[in-house]
């Protein structure tokens, strides 16, 4: 287990180091040159390399990412190019916000979708059946940002139950939750109708095992048979997809975030590329990807932990 | 008439049922009809597609969506179990009639320990659950797992696959049922854990008072065990009677040639197997007459157009026209010494072995499995982080000649077959064919080698691509290897004809063949090249005893035509004993013994030689062995290799040297050599 461990921190090591380098050479391949961008079009040709020489951007690419992953270690992300503040204290200030989103979107999807795959599984053929069936692929079918575009002008705008712009007032705890609602329904809706598919293709396998004929052999209750023999073993393919499916809602909440104007992590970046802020970018970007392979990694252990021929193997 | 009410426990009464398919109307059971006796064993047999689990499984309301019962009644505690709600199903369910499953490994829940299973089972009872663990763990004892107290926690993949159908029946015997349900309770287990399971059950019948129905294809496992049998064909039962009725005085046509068919109740050692030619009839199609008048060696015309009276005798009933009526025949049945089934004599069949060089030459080989990963072995400071799982062996194979290798799960055999060609690294020892070292080689230069040796899959449909026609699948070897200037068309042609393979099921594909036909696919599959030798991983594995005498006969035959040899490995040692020249007994990746055939059979050396041949359940209830002392555990891990003779912990003759010295390999006569230190000859 320690070795195992060991293993997948350092897996994720590499994986980051990999994401960051990709990243530091897209970023210069970019036209324009952040020093100009930093300082103005005015600025005196001194000052320019005066700027670059403090920042290293006058040496080689693959330099710069040392000094960048050596200062990143000891948790010095840079700082914002245009308000010098650490951006270390930028992202943090702004995670809240994105995590919000994010666990809540897929939250409610998982909340709403498992049950869904699952009823549709132990009565294939059913009206509800059909109707999820439908749902989903219409769900998946819909990208996020249309759902948000759609959720505000319908919502927000003509019906005005909900506020379109913004993360709420700080420290006023309903005023955020009523601001999380619209974003993170859009960010969600697809993924209710994805998790609610697998979950019952998932299922209807199970329920076809000889293990479950067993249970239903020795005369268990139908409802103990679903819920703590099929849904316990068709559960485990689902966690992975759930896991994996925080990759994809980071990218829906860069949309989510731009559309109702929220100020997460998505929108910084998304702010950051286009004035060039490197910075920014490489910390927003950082974040990103160790959430994600965190995300991941805790799948699998609750896979594990779930299922106990996978933890004899770990 | 006996008094059905007392002496009675479930009465099946003209059970008629059909499946729903997209190929019309399966008529799977036609007015099934027998009692089961109260505190008896009985046995359902019959070859596959006989419908007997569907019997089992209507007596528990299990049967599958498409099932539709159509007439009949099942009759247990003065209810129609055929007629009563769920309710009432579920209530029998697990507390009256309970089952024990024929594969563990899937049967078993894979996420749930042990002690969660049963206490489920015991949903019903109003026990603490610190007693209902208890139950648990006395059933557990009671079923002969070791250690109960702390394995009640083990999860199923902890288990060895005898623990696990252990585990399985104890779960079943947990509420003291009246009737016991098993369906095929040992295919999926080894001969020497068959005779255990049997002893077991027998033992629980006794103890617990619990009346028995199995089911079973397995001949000998219904003689041992049963006290009744009931007969089935095609979704008929076509005889009943007691044990000894059935086995010595079997009246159905049918009956007498599964019994000849079993190469374990052939005393003399034939080459070629008796058979009951052609295949079940179409339970789609409408049928008429006698069921089995289409195979039935004795069959008159009228037979497959009016339906042969039920004749009553003393224990049980048989469904035939010889027995009773205008078309009785006096002399059927025959004394037992005379055969009624099909046996050609085929082709003059003295393959000889000449004495030439060994085709094959397999000196010390060793193949070894990676344990753990490198990182882990370095930390832990463990040695030999491997195991081995072929260790020191040495073969011949002569040109013509068939060598057996037996041994059971886990014995190494189909490593040692897959090594030899070249599709496993070895990690010592050399491997020389046609006296040229092909050990390791590289599969760019193996490849034409592969031409000589072809290998025949263990699993017949699993092993063919199901994308493929039958004509695509026996020309890929000709596709792979280069078949310039060949009709690939005629080729097929030429192989499905060897094959004896009707050439319209060229254009079948592999989910359309019986489990025979597929067998003949492989068999062609291996031939297409024109090899040397074969390697036959299992090639009987899954088939019925009126249909693997096809199979063998097929090999014999293509043997004496084209001087193959034959590498087969299997566990059956009874077809072994009509096939083979030779016998090599592996275990934990050993050779033990290795003599001829007949010598090996009759004298064994090795201990465990004489408990495989005696393990064997014999398809007699006169021969039924009362108490099985000869063996006792299981095959231990590769990871806990004993330190003196592998088979001590297990041998009833071992001495505390077998336990402290690995025995040699010793020459007991120019072809017989076996390695025990107290050798029973």
């Amino acid at each position: 287990m320690t070795i195992y461990l060991f293993k997948r921190f350092g897996l994720a090591a590499v994986v980051v180091m990999a994401v960051l380098l990709l990243l530091f050479s897209m970023l210069h391949m970019i036209p324009g040159n952040p020093a100009i961008l930093a300082l103005g079009t005015r600025a005196t040709p001194e000052a320019i390399a005066e700027y670059s020489a403090r920042m290293h951007l006058d040496e080689p690419v693959l330099k710069q990412f040392v000094y960048f992953l050596g200062s990143a270690v000891q948790g010095d992300l840079g700082e914002d190019v245009f308000s010098n503040r650490p951006v270390t204290a930028i992202i943090a200030e702004r995670m809240g916000f994105s995590l919000a989103l994010i666990c809540t979107g897929m939250g409610w999807a998982v909340l709403l979708g498992v049950p869904l795959g699952c009823l549709a599984a132990v009565r294939p053929g059913s009206w509800l059946d059909r109707v999820t069936g439908i749902f989903s692929v219409g769900t998946i079918a819909v990208p996020s940002f249309l759902v948000s575009i759609w959720a505000l002008l319908l919502f927000s705008i003509q019906l005005r139950w909900l506020p379109a712009i913004g993360a709420g007032e700080p420290g006023n705890f309903a005023d955020q939750l009523s601001h999380l609602v619209l974003p993170a329904f859009a960010i969600g809706l697809g993924w209710v109708g994805y998790l609610a598919r697998m979950v019952r293709a998932s299922m209807l396998e199970v329920m076809g095992e000889p293990y479950i004929r067993s249970a239903s052999a020795f005369g268990l209750k139908p409802r103990r048979i679903v819920l703590g023999y099929a849904l316990r073993v068709a559960i485990l393919p689902t966690i992975t997809l759930i896991g994996m499916g925080f990759g994809g809602l980071i990218s829906s909440a860069v949309f989510a975030e731009i559309i109702f104007a929220r100020p997460g992590v998505g929108k910084m970046i998304f702010d950051a590329v286009s004035d060039r802020n490197f910075p920014i970018v490489q910390g927003g970007v950082l974040v990103a990807t160790g959430f994600y392979i965190l995300v991941v990694l805790l799948s699998d252990l609750l896979i594990a932990w779930l299922d106990p021929r996978v933890r004899s193997s770990l | 008439m006996r008094d059905l009410a007392t002496d009675t426990m479930l009465e099946i009464d003209g059970l008629t049922l059909s499946f729903r398919t997209n190929r019309g109307r399966v008529k799977a059971l036609r007015e099934i009809t027998f009692p089961v006796r109260k505190g008896r064993i009985l046995g359902i047999v019959g070859e596959s597609g006989s419908g007997k689990s569907t019997v089992l499984w209507s007596v528990l309301g299990l049967l599958a969506g498409n099932a539709e019962v159509t007439a009949g009644r099942v009759e247990y505690g003065g209810k129609n179990l055929l007629t009563l709600n769920a309710e009432g199903l579920r209530a029998l369910r697990g507390e009256e009639i309970s089952v024990v499953f024929q594969d563990p490994m899937t049967s078993q829940i894979p996420v749930l320990p042990y002690a969660q299973q049963m206490s489920d089972i015991l949903y019903r009872r109003s026990m603490s659950e610190a007693d209902k663990r208890k139950a648990a763990i006395d059933m557990l004892r009671r079923v002969g797992i070791p250690d109960p107290e702390s394995r009640v926690d083990a999860y199923p993949h902890q288990f060895s696959g005898g623990m696990r159908q252990r585990a399985g029946i104890a779960m079943s015997m947990l509420t003291g049922p009246n009737l016991l349900l098993a369906d095929e309770p040992t295919t999926a287990l080894d001969v020497t854990m068959e005779a255990q399971m049997i002893d077991l059950m027998r033992g629980l019948r006794d103890d617990f008072d619990t009346t028995i129905v199995v089911v079973s294809h397995n001949l000998g496992l219904i003689a041992e065990m049963c006290d009744d049998v009931v007969v089935m064909y095609a979704g008929e039962v076509v005889e009943t009677g007691e044990v000894h009725d059935i086995f010595h005085n079997a009246r159905h046509p049918y009956t007498r040639a599964l019994l000849e068919c079993d190469p374990a109740r052939i005393a003399d050692v034939s080459r070629r197997l008796p058979v009951i030619p052609g295949d079940i009839p179409d339970l789609t199609a409408s049928l008429s007459g006698c069921i089995f008048a289409s195979r039935c060696q004795k069959a008159l015309p009228a037979c497959s157009t009016t339906a042969p009276p039920l004749v009553e005798r003393g224990t049980g009933v048989a469904k035939c026209h010889l027995l009773e009526g205008p078309f009785a025949d006096p002399s059927w049945p025959p004394p037992a010494d005379v055969t009624t089934v099909m046996r050609d004599t085929g082709k003059n069949l003295d393959a000889s072995v000449t004495e030439a060089k060994p085709l094959l030459e397999v000196r010390d080989l060793n193949v070894q499995f990676r344990t753990m990963g490198a990182m882990k072995t370095r930390l832990r400071g463990v040695g030999r982080p491997f195991v081995d799982a072929v260790l020191d062996v040495s073969l011949d194979i002569r040109p013509g000649e068939t060598l057996a290798l037996v041994g059971e799960s886990g014995s190494g055999k189909t490593t040692l077959g897959r090594t030899i060609l070249n599709l496993q690294d070895a990690a010592g020892g050399s491997v020389r064919f046609e006296g040229n070292e092909i050990r390791n080689m590289s599969e760019r230069r193996f490849k034409p080698l592969r031409r000589d040796m072809a290998m025949m899959f263990q699993d017949p449909v699993g092993s063919l691509s199901p994308r493929k026609s039958v004509r695509a699948l026996i020309t890929e070897p000709l596709l792979i290897h280069g078949a310039e200037g060949r009709n690939l068309d005629s080729e097929a042609e030429r192989l499905a004809d060897m094959v004896r393979l009707p050439r319209g099921f060229l254009s079948r594909y592999p989910h359309e063949l019986s489990g025979g036909q597929a067998r003949r696919v492989g068999v062609a599959r291996a031939l297409a090249l024109n090899p040397k030798l074969i390697i036959a991983d299992e090639p009987t594995a899954g088939l019925d005893v009126s249909v693997q005498g096809e199979i063998l006969n097929l090999m014999a035959d293509l043997q004496a035509e084209h001087g193959l040899s034959y590498l087969i490995i299997t566990h059956n040692l009874p077809v072994v004993r009509h096939i083979a020249d030779r016998i090599a007994i592996m275990y934990l990746g050993r050779i033990v013994e290795e003599g001829p055939a007949a010598e090996v059979f009759a004298r064994p050396a090795h201990p465990y030689t004489r408990a495989l041949v005696e393990g064997v359940p014999q398809p007699d209830p006169d021969r039924r062995r009362q108490k099985t002392d000869a063996i006792k555990g299981e095959v231990p891990s590769l990871l806990r290799r004993p330190k003196g003779c592998d088979f001590a912990t297990r041998c009833p003759l071992a001495h505390d040297t077998c336990r402290e010295s690995k025995p040699q390999h010793r020459q007991i006569a120019p072809d017989h050599r076996h390695a025990c230190l107290f050798p029973l000859r």
